[in-house]
């Protein structure tokens, strides 16, 4: 990943309506929102048409990043995810109803992106809390990774897991409990 | 529903930034966080904490054609000299260049004509729109204190562009800008849309689509402020123009 104070060098400059730091920061940054998109979507034709909107937001809405809000990987990550959840939720309703198997899109986004479990567990190791999430039952880990990773709702998550509505929002929000526990007591904040 | 209070906030905060707030919930506490500073910090943190989960994302590159799309999309013309795409070879680059000279000047003229033509006479290729009404949208129409109309502000339900035409010149005071304002009929606080200018027409880029931004708005109104806003600010001071904001469908 680029270094986190050259893409706040390259916002800052697209703020000023930098054409050529708006490619430079898309050519450093593409890969990993498209993977975030991807792994929502499960579908490249839709990740791709939210990465799009994802970058006309990020240039009309750089000059109001506030660094002291995150940091700018953070804000475009977001920027990504709440367009792909919207876009995964609009379309819910639509998917349910119909039998489109897009084998090829779902085979591609699950080599590329990985499944949420194994997204999870490497991600917990890196940012040096595995043992600490440790404390959380293996149900609840999973609850908070198909939520984080595939957009899932509640109702879907209990679905997915075969559990009640209650017990899968209480999983849910034990995950967070225990995530915001652990990244204190190791004192991260962040990518 | 008080979404401020500390222990509220922070449940709905980090269910936002989670993505399991869904619906009517996820669009209202969108509004609020356009408005509410603490309820943006809130959401922030529960970002940044979150945010430790993408340590592991394994990169996918995105398609060439993406980057040209985003460049369509914003500039009606790709960036030549920027564009590695264009450097590197290709069909489009192919194009231009059997495109230059009186070649390019040939093509632009018959590219203008058949604008022309077919603006003229959409028949010819079966153009004709197909209904007569006004596309769904958002439409505003802004007073002086005098009750005559000053301002029309339209834009398109899913757009994200505001047209705001401007019927008689704003008299901006020296050193200030004309902000335009949102007013949720809801009470809540209003929300800065962007600075408009004092006469003519101006277009605003908005972050999100008419629909999520506006489908709350009862009113529009126009002060006179030292600076843009930043969200969560409230207006300096008396509105200048103020109007109703009307769904068009």
């Amino acid at each position: 990943m680029p270094a986190e104070e050259s893409l706040a060098e390259l916002l800052a400059r697209v703020a000023l309506r930098d054409r050529r730091a708006f490619e430079r920061l898309y050519r450093a940054t593409c890969d990993r929102l498209f993977s975030v998109s991807l792994r929502i979507l499960r579908n490249e034709s839709r990740a791709d048409e939210v990465l799009q909107e994802a970058y006309v937001s990020i240039w009309h809405n750089a000059p109001k990043y506030d660094a002291a809000a995150g940091t700018p990987m953070t804000w475009m990550i977001n920027i990504v995810r709440n367009r792909s959840i919207d876009l995964l939720r609009a379309r819910k309703s639509e998917l349910a109803s119909t039998t489109e198997i897009d084998d090829k899109a779902l085979n591609v986004a699950a080599d590329s992106a990985g499944e949420p479990q194994r997204l999870l567990d490497d991600s917990l190791v890196k940012a040096k809390i595995a043992e600490c999430m440790r404390a959380l039952a293996a149900a609840q880990r999973q609850a908070l990774a198909l939520a984080y990773y595939r957009g899932m709702v509640h109702t879907d998550i209990a679905s997915a897991l075969n559990a009640p509505l209650g017990t899968a929002k209480g999983w849910v929000r034990r995950g967070l409990e225990q995530l915001k526990s652990c990244l204190e007591g190791a004192g991260v904040t962040g990518l | 529903m008080n979404y401020l209070l500390p222990e509220r906030l922070d449940r709905l905060a980090r269910e936002y930034a989670l993505g399991t707030l869904a619906g009517p919930a996820r669009r209202r506490f969108e509004r609020v966080l356009r408005s509410s500073a603490a309820a943006s910090t809130a959401v922030n943190a529960w970002q940044g904490r979150l945010s430790v989960l993408d340590l592991s994302t394994a990169p996918v590159q995105p398609r060439e054609s993406t980057w040209r799309g985003i460049e369509r999309q914003l500039f009606a013309t790709p960036d030549r000299v920027a564009s590695p795409s264009v450097r590197s070879g290709g069909v489009l680059p192919a194009l231009l260049g059997l495109l230059s000279g009186r070649g390019l000047v040939g093509a632009v003229v018959g590219a203008l004509l058949c604008v022309v033509v077919l603006r003229m006479q959409p028949g010819i290729v079966g153009l004709e729109p197909q209904v007569d009404a006004l596309p769904q949208s958002y439409v505003g129409v802004l007073l002086d204190p005098a009750g005559k109309a000053a301002l029309v502000a339209s834009s398109r339900r899913q757009g994200r562009l505001l047209t705001v035409k401007i019927l008689q010149p704003l008299n901006v005071p020296a050193g200030h800008v004309a902000q335009l304002w949102a007013l949720p009929k809801d009470g809540a606080a209003p929300f800065p849309v962007g600075v408009i200018a004092a006469q003519g027409s101006s277009r605003l880029a908005l972050p999100d689509t008419s629909e999520k931004l506006f489908f709350n708005v009862s009113r529009l109104a126009v002060s006179f402020e030292k600076a843009p806003p930043n969200a969560g600010d409230a207006p300096a001071g008396a509105y200048a123009l103020i109007g109703n904001c009307v769904k068009v469908w």
